[in-house]
């Protein structure tokens, strides 16, 4: 019974993370109707732009994290201005195919400047942990959980209750309308994608601090992030939370009965039920 | 005439190869209501779109002295002439009030825009019991008078409105009509393109008359609804 509560708390933590790691991905889905398949790179390098702050300035890595945002936000913003808004309004297999190419370039281009050595952000209080009933829970692992809720919800108020963040939603729904009153739809694309960029950044930068990075975590973390995407739906940036708390519980639950060989084949297996059930998403896209 | 707000000289414009607009020139003057009728398939909606700089155009464009022949569609609007599209064109799944609220996307002035958004509500009394409701699941009355009420927030110079009446109850489209001229009396100038040449007709000052991407006819509201030819072709009377 402890084993099973701690494989939980495990997972809910795990999946607080995969929230934000997905939080993007769906945010420039929506709004550009890209998948960005590149998406996992740039969470990578968020993880390595988080470890060289660290390691290099001696910065505190959740204190990194804003600065490791801004180089994301800007990587993102470059992307999209100069490679993606020639294609945009082209076919979805144009811009899969690109943001694939993308993908592999930002790995090798990783490989060559970091090295495929494994790699992990580790400050001094990295081991402390505290016990709650019976649960050990490990102090990094609640800090990057909190922060990715924290950011997570943000950026749900951000979208709901300013005037860019209206702009955004109103170029999703309606780009016609939304040229109409004001728009303009390649600020708000660059913008968005820039945003989506610094939050996989962010994501990178908190997936460092509890797990070990490479540049070659990128892929398994984009098809993650799509599953989620698709539980969560594209419409409410909290879709993703419940999606990531979905695919963290199923993947702790599974390694801890099945053996860990088998975690991606249950996060995938859920992405197959969902698309196979409710090709909307869980939540669906409503508000 | 160099005074007119808008003014438009041998526009054309179309979609790809297909050439829908064929030399329309048109002025507009301050604080009229100018009315564009004729048959589905003529080319208003185009024409307004060409206006809009949603599709791209041949042809000189004026504004307010202005030329935006070659501004974009966010400058258009910026510049004070907006459009209330054919088939509304809400945002579905955001409240009336957050509607409203993207017909202000350009203005910084917070108070201005809350005092705004309560006039809307008086002259629309409809919406304001609706302020939260998502705009995709109202009726087709209140989702027009939606329409015109976000581009009301942005403090528009010239309202193009294009097929207020299509799919309404008579009563609605005289109730916005009677909007209109509200509006008009507030220093709104405003082009209405219809497929319902009477009522367009009855509260307009001028109108144009366009057929297959042309401008056939034009003169004042009355004299409009007295030609002969209109008469028979839109308005079936012998």
């Amino acid at each position: 019974m402890e084993l099973l509560a701690q494989v939980l708390v495990g997972g809910v933590l795990l999946g607080g993370l995969y929230a934000l790691m997905a939080l993007g991905l769906a945010l420039v889905w929506g709004v550009l109707n890209i998948v960005n398949l590149s998406h996992g790179a740039l969470i990578m390098l968020g993880a390595y732009a988080t470890y060289y702050l660290f390691t290099g300035t001696g910065l505190d890595p959740f204190a990194a994290l804003p600065i490791t945002a801004i180089v994301l936000f800007v990587i993102g913003w470059l992307i999209q201005r100069g490679i993606l808004n020639l294609v945009i309004r082209g076919p979805m297999f144009n811009t899969l195919l690109i943001t694939f190419g993308i993908e592999v370039i930002l790995t090798y281009l990783a490989q060559l400047l970091f090295s495929a050595d494994f790699r992990a952000i580790n400050p001094p209080y990295a081991g402390n942990n505290f016990r709650v009933l019976g649960i050990t829970i490990p102090l990094m692992q609640v800090l990057a959980f909190a922060i990715a809720i924290g950011l997570t919800v943000a950026m749900w108020l951000f979208l709901l209750h300013t005037r860019v963040g209206r702009g955004i939603r109103a170029a999703s729904q309606n780009l016609v309308a939304a040229r109409l009153y004001g728009v303009n739809p390649r600020s708000i694309y660059a913008l968005t994608f820039g945003i989506g960029s610094a939050l996989a950044g962010v994501a990178g930068g908190l997936y460092g601090t509890v797990s070990q990075i490479n540049p070659y975590i990128g892929g398994p973390l984009t098809a993650k992030s799509f599953a989620i995407a698709i539980i969560g739906g594209l419409e409410n940036p909290l879709g993703v939370i419940v999606g990531g708390l979905v695919l963290g519980i199923v993947e702790s639950l599974t390694a801890l009965y099945a053996g860990s060989t088998y975690r991606d084949v249950a996060s995938f297996g859920v992405l197959i039920l969902v698309l196979i059930l409710r090709p909307t998403g869980l939540l669906g896209r409503t508000t | 005439m160099a005074d007119a707000l808008l003014e438009t000289r041998a526009l054309t414009a179309g979609y790809g190869e297909m050439q829908v607009l064929r030399d329309i020139s048109l002025a507009v003057q301050p604080a009229e209501i100018v009315a564009i009728v004729g048959s589905n398939g003529a080319g208003k909606t185009t024409l307004l779109r060409a206006i809009s700089r949603l599709i791209p155009c041949g042809g000189e464009v004026t504004f307010d002295g202005k030329s935006v022949s070659h501004a974009t569609a966010d400058e258009v609007f910026g510049s004070g002439l907006v459009q209330v599209p054919e088939g509304r064109q809400l945002f579905d799944r955001m409240s009336v009030e957050e509607n409203l609220r993207m017909g202000a996307y350009r203005r910084g002035d917070r108070r201005a825009i809350d005092d705004d958004l309560d006039r809307m509500y008086t002259l629309f009394p409809r919406l304001s019991d609706r302020r939260r409701q998502l705009a995709g699941s109202m009726s087709g009355g209140e989702q027009q008078m939606c329409a015109m009420a976000r581009a009301l927030m942005a403090r528009p110079r010239l309202m193009m409105v294009d097929e207020m009446s299509l799919g309404l109850a008579p009563v609605i489209v005289d109730q916005l009509l009677e909007t209109m001229t509200a509006i008009r009396k507030e220093g709104v100038t405003v082009l209405l393109v219809e497929q319902d040449v009477h009522a367009a007709l009855s509260v307009a000052d001028r109108g144009y008359v366009m057929e297959t991407g042309e401008i056939v006819r034009e003169g004042s509201a009355r004299e409009l609804e007295s030609d002969p030819e209109v008469q028979r072709a839109y308005l079936g009377e012998v």
